[in-house]
């Protein structure tokens, strides 16, 4: 028996306790909530218990967040989820970070939210508290299962936060576990550095949050199921149900922001299978929103509702199985292989399960034939644009699913090679649709509307949308016709539900809390189109290196290369690399844009600094830099830079010298200056030259240099014959400024006006140079504004919904 | 006809649109060999970097393009022409996967999609190997 030096096992013991308590207490509270909630009536005694074990649970989950926590603090690399997502070098505001990069800390997070949830809900469900909270508390323990990391006949349940580093089955073989003092050299793996920055220390929360909302409909719906009361829980989840989206959809746009700060593809949105998956629930959830609203007067459609209600949790399992498991493998940069396949396809067929069994059990009866409602009703253009929408979700769970559809039919498709055309192609015509459905069934009456009220209301906002389309198609030069039937569709919607917002909302902001937020879908929507359908790439190639490519959708030709110092046109802007900047871990490159003035000088507008956070052990990651004005973003960064020899001795190191056979009298480039070879020096002054002291024979060569701006420089590489010791050699002539340096090439002949000459440089000369790639998105900011009045206009909505929701209960219970 | 039989016509005629768009415009997963069959039609490939041949880029001659040799599952060699820049660290690359076509002698890529070892959670533990030949001397 070893005895380990400064290991901390009293708190992993204690995180252990905790994870069985949260599981074993997470099932008692389900148990006892079924049973109260088993019978037509609540029995508040097992509903007591029920209550008092979900408590249980909370405590215990939140001090195993808490353990976690404190031992990253710590650095405590005896654990081995601490060693592989943390370093002692690691700022602590990422420490956050480190917590949620693994399934784990992730798994313990959603978790986190379903008792945040779950203790508002104990407060607010009332008579559907047992119901509601049975699934809450069944969901809880498959979280925690999750966390187990126990062996049941040879199947891993669970993989275990505090499990130490010397115990995991990659390190058993590693002689460090047989050192007691291990602690002492032990340096932690470090936070993937994608991670290292500040979106990703709130876009997972906020997501993961927007995931924990969802099971609320899902709840509700089961316990409707269940109790046979088919419309009174719409009223309780339909508030939820916007929060959620709310919710989900500000996480998911975190994370496109993020994208485009951050990563280097330059965009918003590319369809990467990751972001789809989690766009589809909230696509179902939004369709499940809008048929609560439709069913809320009358049932007309309660079963489409049940079915969307439920699907949003069932989707939000399923994207995390999609990203999680492994499955998506080499069709996504974002998909992590770490997590527990097998246990998360039992988490996603059990509530798939549970869904459908009461869907089928007793929802049935709800598909029954009802009158057909008026063509000029809201109700009936509702109805329309939630199928539309639900097509759009389709469409991208089809060719998210691929690699699913692959191993479950054995077939052998690869995604999309070109996924943003693809899925464009599809959902651009059905944005389309959408924003026009937005912008006019605002106006709609439910029941039925006079057409002609309608074409006069909707009539001025046709109109300048017609105009604003125009002034910006010829702005920027539009040509696709899609495009241009989105942006005047967007345009549309805006001004529509603008204009209902003034004349029948009088401005009221709290009381349209929903045309606020189809105002912000229809911006988000627009900006997309004005910011990405018409981005320009300004870091046009201009070498004359031509690329022998028949086909002209591979001629890539987005790059450029910039030499330190370097000034280069980029329309409209003039662009200088002026220098590197190595700053701890982050190598800075400073991109001057500049402007000529009237007076042919170069003025500098604003400077960029694009960097690449230097990462040894899990990759450099570069970050592009981007400078907003008002109606446009100039977005730059790094494709290539070498980033090696960067360290001041490298730099100082002169590279192989290039041999050149070269005239008397000609000239050659270097990297900063023009080499003028002069002539040839037959009689050298020996006693100027302390090497030729002695010597019998030496020849010279006269080599002037000129840099770029003017400079002159002289420098004379020598041959020296020694004939005393039978030898010939020529040392280095260098020019010091340039980082330069001559001699002859010794075996050469020498000609009468011909020489060999050897020239070599520093690695800075050529060292420093970058491509770079420069984007103009015009407009983005609408984009920012549409997300920012989508997600402000969803909850003002939803409180006004829950205002409404506890006026009504006051007033019941006078 | 009612309009809710019009719609549910309309609604499955574009899903069936949706199922046959998402197989046409799916690329094939095929090994070198196949590739070439089908020169001039869009492939994905999977496979690994050939470490021992040349990665050739040369950004100050043209910064849009740089070639490599690449074995796909089955062994077999090609040399790849992408046209855009070096990806970072694409000598530490596990596994490459290119979509393209095939050209004579040439795999022709336009996308380039690689995993390194470490940078997604999975793979040995590379960062203790160092330490632990500290602890043996």
């Amino acid at each position: 028996m070893i005895e380990y030096v400064g290991e901390n096992i009293i708190a992993g013991q204690i995180g252990n306790f905790l994870i069985v308590l949260a599981f074993v207490s997470s099932i008692l509270s389900m148990i006892f909530y079924l049973k109260s909630s088993d019978l037509s009536l609540e029995l508040t005694s097992w509903k007591r218990l029920g209550r008092l074990f979900y408590r249980i649970h909370s405590v215990a989950l939140l001090g195993l967040i808490g353990i976690l926590f404190y031992l990253i603090y710590t650095h405590s690399f005896e654990y081995y989820y601490v060693w592989r997502h943390s370093s002692t070098d690691l700022h602590m505001r990422y420490i956050f970070s480190c917590f949620w990069e693994g399934q784990e800390g992730s798994t313990m997070l959603w978790a986190f939210w379903n008792v945040v949830l779950g203790n508002i809900l104990i407060r607010t469900a009332k008579e559907w508290e047992g119901g509601v909270l049975s699934i809450f508390a069944s969901v809880q323990a498959f979280h925690v299962a999750m966390l187990l990391g126990i062996y049941i006949l040879d199947t891993q349940i669970g993989s275990n936060p505090f499990q130490l580093l010397r115990e995991h089955s990659d390190m058993l073989s590693l002689p460090f576990v047989s050192n007691p003092n291990y602690l002492e050299f032990v340096e932690g793996n470090g936070l993937n550095p994608l991670l290292q920055n500040y979106w990703m220390v709130i876009h997972p929360p906020t997501l993961f949050f927007g995931f924990a909302t969802t099971l609320i409909p899902f709840s509700y719906a089961i316990t409707a199921l269940r109790k046979r009361e088919y419309r009174s829980w719409l009223k309780k989840a339909l508030p939820w149900t916007y929060f959620s989206i709310a919710i989900l959809g500000l996480g998911i746009l975190m994370g496109g922001a993020w994208a485009y700060e951050s990563l280097s593809f330059g965009g918003f949105w590319a369809w990467d299978p990751v972001e789809n998956s989690s766009l589809i629930p909230w696509i179902v959830l939004i369709a499940a929103g809008h048929l609560m609203i439709i069913n809320q007067g009358k049932s007309r459609s309660m079963f489409s509702t049940f079915v969307f209600s439920l699907a949003g949790f069932v989707f939000v399992i399923y994207s995390t199985y999609l990203t999680k498991s492994g499955i998506l493998g080499e069709t996504s940069v974002h998909s992590f292989a770490d997590g527990l396949p097998g246990q998360l396809l039992v988490f996603l067929f059990f509530y798939l399960a549970v869904a459908l069994f009461f869907l089928f059990k007793d929802g049935w009866r709800l598909i029954k034939k009802t009158e057909e409602e008026a063509f000029w009703s809201k109700e009936f253009w509702m109805f329309l644009a939630t199928l539309v929408l639900v097509i759009a979700g389709f469409q991208i769970i089809l060719s998210t699913s691929i690699p699913v559809i692959n191993t479950i039919f054995g077939t052998d498709m690869a995604p999309a090679a070109d996924p943003i055309s693809h899925y464009n192609s599809w959902q651009i015509p059905l944005a389309v649709v959408i924003t026009f459905l937005i912008g006019i069934s605002q106006w709609l009456k439910y029941k039925s509307t006079k057409p002609s009220e309608l074409f006069k209301n909707i009539l001025p906002p046709l109109l300048i949308s017609v105009l604003a389309s125009i002034i910006m198609a010829s702005i920027l030069g539009m040509k696709t016709l899609f495009l241009i039937a989105l942006m005047f569709t967007s345009f549309f919607a805006v001004f529509s539900n603008l204009h209902y917002l003034v004349k029948v909302f009088k401005g009221n902001v709290k009381k349209g809390g929903s045309t606020l937020a189809h105002i912000g879908f229809s911006l988000l929507i627009l900006g997309s189109v004005l910011a990405f359908g018409n981005q320009k790439i300004i870091s046009k190639n201009t070498t004359p290196v031509d690329i022998k490519f028949e086909n002209d959708k591979d001629a890539n030709k987005e790059n450029i290369m910039m030499i330190k110092g370097d000034t280069v046109l980029m329309e409209p802007y003039f662009v200088t690399y002026n220098q590197r900047r190595i700053e701890d871990k982050y190598v800075y490159f400073d991109m001057d844009y500049l402007r000529l003035n009237s007076e042919g000088q170069y003025v500098k507008l604003f400077s960029l600094n694009p960097f690449v956070q230097l990462n040894e052990q899990m990759g450099n990651v570069p970050e592009p830099s981007t400078k907003h004005y008002w109606n446009r973003d100039i977005f730059t960064h790094i494709t290539y830079a070498d980033l090696e020899n960067l360290d001041e001795a490298s730099q100082e190191a002169y590279r192989d010298a290039d041999t050149l056979n070269i005239a008397l009298g000609d000239s050659i480039f270097i990297s900063n200056s023009v080499i003028y070879i002069e002539s040839l020096e037959r009689n050298v002054d020996s006693t100027n030259h302390e090497l030729l002291a002695g010597t019998p024979i030496g020849l010279g060569l006269n080599i002037k240099a000129k840099t770029l701006d003017g400079r002159n420089y002289e420098v004379m590489p020598l041959m020296i014959v020694d004939i005393d010791n039978n030898r010939i050699y020529s040392p280095w002539a260098e020019i010091e400024e340039l980082g330069v340096r001559f001699n002859f090439a010794t075996t050469s002949n020498m000609d009468k006006n011909k020489v060999e000459l050897r020239v070599a440089e520093k690695n800075k000369n050529s060292g420093d140079f970058v491509i770079m790639q420069a984007l103009v998105f015009p407009y983005i900011n609408i984009v920012w504004i549409g997300c920012i009045l989508m997600v402000l206009g969803t909850l003002i909505a939803v409180f006004n919904r829950f205002q409404i929701l506890n006026s009504r209960k006051k007033l019941q219970s006078r | 006809m009612k309009k809710a039989h019009i719609i549910g016509i309309v609604i499955i005629a574009i899903a069936i649109g949706a199922i046959i768009s998402t197989v046409s415009d799916a690329a094939t997963y095929a090994d070198f060999s196949k590739a070439e069959q089908l020169e001039g039609k869009e492939i994905q490939v999977v496979g690994v970097l050939n470490k021992e041949k040349d990665i050739i880029y040369n950004p100050k001659e043209n910064a849009n393009q740089f070639s490599f040799y690449m074995l796909d599952n089955n062994g077999m060699e090609k040399k790849v022409v992408f046209n855009g820049t070096k990806p970072q660290d694409f000598e530490r690359s596990e596994q490459v996967v290119i979509t393209g076509e095939s050209k004579g002698e040439e795999f022709h890529a336009n996308k380039i999609l690689m995993k390194c070892p470490s940078k997604y959670n999975d793979g040995q533990p590379d960062g203790l190997t160092e330490i632990t030949a500290e602890s043996n001397s």
